[in-house]
């Protein structure tokens, strides 16, 4: 300590002197301190490069997103389909127009079809490669054969990818595996980028020193020395800055990445790694994605031409795009054939035919990955019951939905087409929900008035009053007893006050102010009269309404206040979509499902959600409420659907309305669709609009648009139709006035017959009609 | 399940029999939409009866016979709300989908035949038959609920096939049975006898 308290002046006085008699032993000292320093720092950094270089390595390689299929469409005679709809079906799932031969394409002439698929690993089972005939005459598929591969009656076609679910980087890619590769993109791939990479041990200073010359020869950089190893370290694990450290580091991880792992994997892991484009925030990729992304096809079924160009772009992804620069693209890629010829890789005729070839990129990527942002939605929504965010992210999952891309495009179309022309347009928004009457699946959504904007979705979110949607609801509580309630029984269309233990009182009005005394049960529900359908549900009881409501789905709280039998309950779309599906099959609670099928990235199934069902309701009550809903269409509140619909196609349906018009529903379905349109205003402000002019027009321009079966559902056990006379409570003749079919839970019909005078004579007189006119 | 096996056998091959005709009348209506709305009316339709070779041959003075099936209700062009007495047979497309998930039963790979099952349902919803099949798959996957769910959905949809009621009301029996649901399997065989 002494020592070191006073040096200072020792050291001033003869500071030359010590210098030199010293230099040597402390420089010697120093720098060896300084070798030995920087090596074990050198070793240290080795160590964690090494570190780093495996754990990327061995782990999981890549994170692979998620990959949304639409559902595959079936082709088989008898479906139902037009020619319009299976065209865009076929461009969305990345077939072109062509000669029919190709894997991949198609051919159309007039009705007439001849399709080439590709095949396709579906979870329970591969679909081989075919090529399929049919015709399609009004709209429905017939003399399907297959001229090609494995015979079947019915075929799936290859679904379309309608959106994927991606890592937080936006890396997309296809993982392939080099024995899938084509061996010639390999070799074009090594003789353009590094011909002596199965030589080399990572770095090649002969083609540094090589590429040196040339630059400096040049003036400007016009050869890289990399390997394919250091640019796929260079993608893999550096930035993009150019500095001399990173250069280091990018040599001394090349060589880390070759003592640890053979040249195949390296160059395996490349082939997928490698960046070739960019899809709005999404980068593409590795070769598998590209050759998707630019063309359309799997890389095994890429030409010479296509090979060339995909790997001419790894110089520069952006300057050589060949949607964005085709002459360049051009340019580049007969360079890499040139070279091809001169390694004798092809031949020259080869060679020469596939210069002239055009660059046969596909128009637009095979899919944007934010068509259907609404359903995406609410498939992740579904999926998030099941699966972690980062797993979804990751792990390459498929997911195979239950999207039907025609339902799903006549649908956005009917809400795009319908919402700008109903008044005051420019303050609407509007939801569509459709789904498969039987089976649940969610097959349309739309979540606004622009079905591509990723915000807001109303069809799963916005809760607004459900209005006269409640009705048939109440009607079926109270049909669930057929000695109290039939389709005729008279129902009170007269005002009245409620008045409440608080002292409140509830006025409830009908929408036209009328009262119209005693109506018949089925005209009040297709009629939509207010009165009526509060008098019968506080005679059948709120809880039990509640109660009915619960069994067909709503989960939501339901109040029990009497306004809540004309509506006072808010849902979203789709829960009036899962309510109402009890109501249109006859009183099958079916669960809404957008998923069919989950799959690791190997094709092993991971979850598979099954159709469901479950009776809630008596099928025979489930009859007549039907019924009414019917009747609504053709005589009541939603006859105007009609305007739209041809006049064959049954439908059924009910329309609801809240105060101010600040909420347009219409709720529906025919034989095979159910459907539930919204239109309203975001602020909950109001509108002119009721469920008959605001939703309505919506929901059967959608309906007009996709050919379907009408609704006739069978006659359930215990139920049978009779002719009646309404007014007077009794059964009547064919021919009398006033006489109506109508279907009655046995035991509830009436029992006193009234006739009419003439009977016969009107009979006779019938069947003559316009004979001798 | 080995008490059920026996029972089975007679159910399975009524459904097979059934399964075996495809189109009938009763099918629900389809409407094409045809591309423009605005298009010109339609001709009048022939109906698309496809089974024309066994039309029958009416004869001027011919009287009806006492057990005729009910004609077909409401027509196209009415107005009146629809409805039918008889369901839909199974299409042949979908026919082949049940052969197929038969046969994935018959090597007990249940999870597939269930999957070709519900494509079938997807092709002909409003055919018992796809029903009852789902049903007897759940059978096998020893999931009664299920069953004896798709058993009462099969049952809404069969009408007035008394064939296919018959075979539904005795699976129906079958399951709850299984399930020890004396009364309820009791009352569903009621039924099937009462047909």
């Amino acid at each position: 300590m002494k020592k070191s308290n006073s040096p200072s002046g020792k050291k001033r006085k003869s500071p030359k002197k010590t210098a030199k008699n010293q230099r040597r032993p402390w420089f010697w000292r120093t720098f060896f301190r300084f070798v030995i320093f920087g090596a074990v720092l050198l070793a240290c950094w080795m160590v964690y490069l090494d570190a780093v270089v495996t754990s990327r390595f061995e782990g999981r390689r890549f994170e692979i997103p998620s990959r949304v299929y639409a559902r595959p469409l079936e082709l088989y005679d008898g479906a139902g389909i037009s020619a319009g709809a299976l065209e865009r079906e076929l461009a969305l799932a990345g077939f072109r127009k062509g000669d029919g031969t190709k894997p991949g394409s198609y051919r159309r002439n007039g009705g007439r079809f001849v399709i080439s698929t590709r095949g396709f690993a579906f979870p329970d089972g591969a679909e081989p490669r075919r090529q399929l005939a049919l015709s399609i005459y009004r709209d429905r598929i017939e003399n399907f054969s297959v001229l090609r591969g494995e015979s079947s009656p019915i075929v799936r076609l290859e679904p379309a990818q309608i959106g994927g679910i991606y890592p937080a980087h936006k890396e997309d890619r296809i993982l392939v595996q080099l024995e899938d590769v084509p061996e010639l993109l390999t070799q074009t791939l090594l003789t353009i980028e590094d011909r002596n990479f199965y030589q080399h041990f990572g770095v090649a200073p002969l083609s540094i020193a090589r590429a040196m010359l040339a630059n400096i020869r040049a003036g400007r950089i016009v050869q890289g020395g990399s390997t394919l190893t250091q640019q796929l370290v260079k993608n893999f694990y550096l930035t993009r800055e150019q500095t001399l450290l990173r250069k280091g580091n990018e040599a001394l991880m090349s060589v880390l990445l070759e003592m640890h792992y053979d040249k195949d994997d390296i160059l395996e892991t490349y082939l997928n790694e490698v960046y070739l484009g960019q899809a709005g925030t999404r980068s593409i990729n590795g070769f598998g994605l590209a050759s998707q992304f630019f063309f359309g096809e799997p890389l095994k079924d890429l030409q010479i031409h296509q090979l060339a160009l995909l790997v001419g772009m790894v110089k520069g992804p952006s300057y050589y795009n060949p949607r964005r620069h085709p002459e360049r693209a051009t340019e580049r890629r007969n360079l890499v054939i040139s070279e091809m010829e001169d390694a004798a890789l092809i031949d020259s005729v080869t060679a020469a035919r596939a210069r002239g070839m055009p660059l046969g990129v596909s128009e637009r990527p095979s899919y944007s990955e934010n068509r259907y942002p609404a359903y995406i939605d609410l498939v992740r929504r579904h999926l998030a019951r099941d699966y972690r965010e980062e797993d979804l992210r990751s792990e390459g999952l498929r997911i195979f939905t239950t999207l039907n891309p025609a339902i799903q495009y006549a649908a956005e179309y009917s809400v795009t087409d319908t919402v700008p022309r109903l008044a005051n347009a420019s303050e609407l928004e509007a939801a569509l929900v459709v789904t498969a009457k039987d089976s649940g699946e969610v097959l349309a959504l739309v979540g606004g008035r622009d079905p591509q904007f990723a915000g807001f979705n109303r069809a799963l979110d916005a809760n607004r009053l459900v209005g006269s949607l409640i009705k048939p609801f109440i009607y079926l509580a109270a049909l669930e007893y057929p000695e109290r309630y039939t389709l005729i029984t008279p129902v009170q269309d007269k005002a009245f006050a409620l008045e409440f233990n608080d002292g409140r009182r509830w006025e409830p009005k009908n929408y036209d102010g009328e009262e119209r005394g005693p109506v018949p049960l089925h005209e009040a529900l297709s009629r939509s009269y207010n009165l009526p359908a509060v008098r019968v549900g506080l005679d059948i009881g709120v809880g039990e309404v509640r109660d009915t409501l619960q069994k067909f789905g709503v989960s939501s709280d339901i109040p029990e206040y009497p306004s809540m039998l004309l509506g006072a309950v808010s849902m979203s779309p789709v829960t009036v979509a899962q309510m109402y599906q009890g109501l249109a099959t006859s009183g099958f609670n079916t669960p809404l499902r957008t998923i069919r099928e989950v799959t690791d990235a190997q094709n092993a199934p991971l979850s598979r959600y099954n159709l469901a069902v479950d009776q809630v309701a008596d099928p025979a009550a489930v009859h007549l409420v039907q019924y009414a809903m019917q009747e609504t269409m053709r005589e009541g509140t939603g006859r105007s659907a009609y305007y739209n619909v041809p006049e064959e196609l049954a439908l059924a349906g009910k329309t609801g309305t809240t105060d101010d018009g600040r909420d347009s529903w219409f709720a529906g379905f025919s034989g095979d669709l159910l459907a539930v349109a919204w239109v309203g205003r975001d602020d909950n402000g109001a509108t002119s609009l009721t469920g008959a002019s605001g939703a309505l027009p919506v929901w059967s321009r959608f309906m007009a648009q996709v050919p379907q079966h009408g609704f006739a559902p069978v006659m359930p056990d215990g139920v049978g139709y009779h002719w009646v006379n309404g007014q007077r409570q009794a059964l009547t003749n064919e021919y009398c006035d006033n006489a109506r079919r109508m279907p009655f839970i046995a035991g509830s019909e009436p029992t006193q017959e009234v006739s009419c005078s003439g009977v016969l004579q009107k009979r006779i007189k019938g069947w003559f009609e316009g004979l001798f006119q | 399940m080995n008490m059920r096996n026996g029972l089975w056998v007679p159910v399975a091959a009524a459904m097979l029999v059934m399964a075996g005709c495809a189109t009938a009348p009763g099918e629900s209506i389809y409407v094409p939409v045809g591309g423009q709305p605005t298009d010109a009316p339609e001709p009048p339709r022939t109906d698309v009866g496809t089974n024309t070779d066994s039309a029958p041959v009416w004869r001027k003075s011919e009287q009806p016979e006492p057990e005729v099936s009910a004609p077909v209700e409401s027509a196209p062009q009415s107005s009146s709300p629809s409805y039918r007495d008889a369901g839909e047979q199974l299409s042949p497309a979908a026919l082949s989908l049940v052969r197929e998930a038969d046969a994935l039963l018959a090597q007990g790979n249940v999870p597939a035949a269930i999957g070709r099952l519900e494509r079938a349902q997807r092709i002909s919803p409003r055919s018992a038959a796809v029903y009852f099949k789902l049903s007897q798959a759940y059978v096998v996957s020893d999931q009664l609920g299920t069953a004896e769910q798709f058993a009462l959905k099969g049952l809404s949809v069969a009408g007035s096939d008394l064939r296919m009621q018959r075979a539904g009301w005795l699976l129906l029996a079958d399951i709850r049975r299984a399930r020890g649901n004396v009364a309820g399997a009791d009352q569903a065989e009621e039924r099937a006898s009462a047909l």
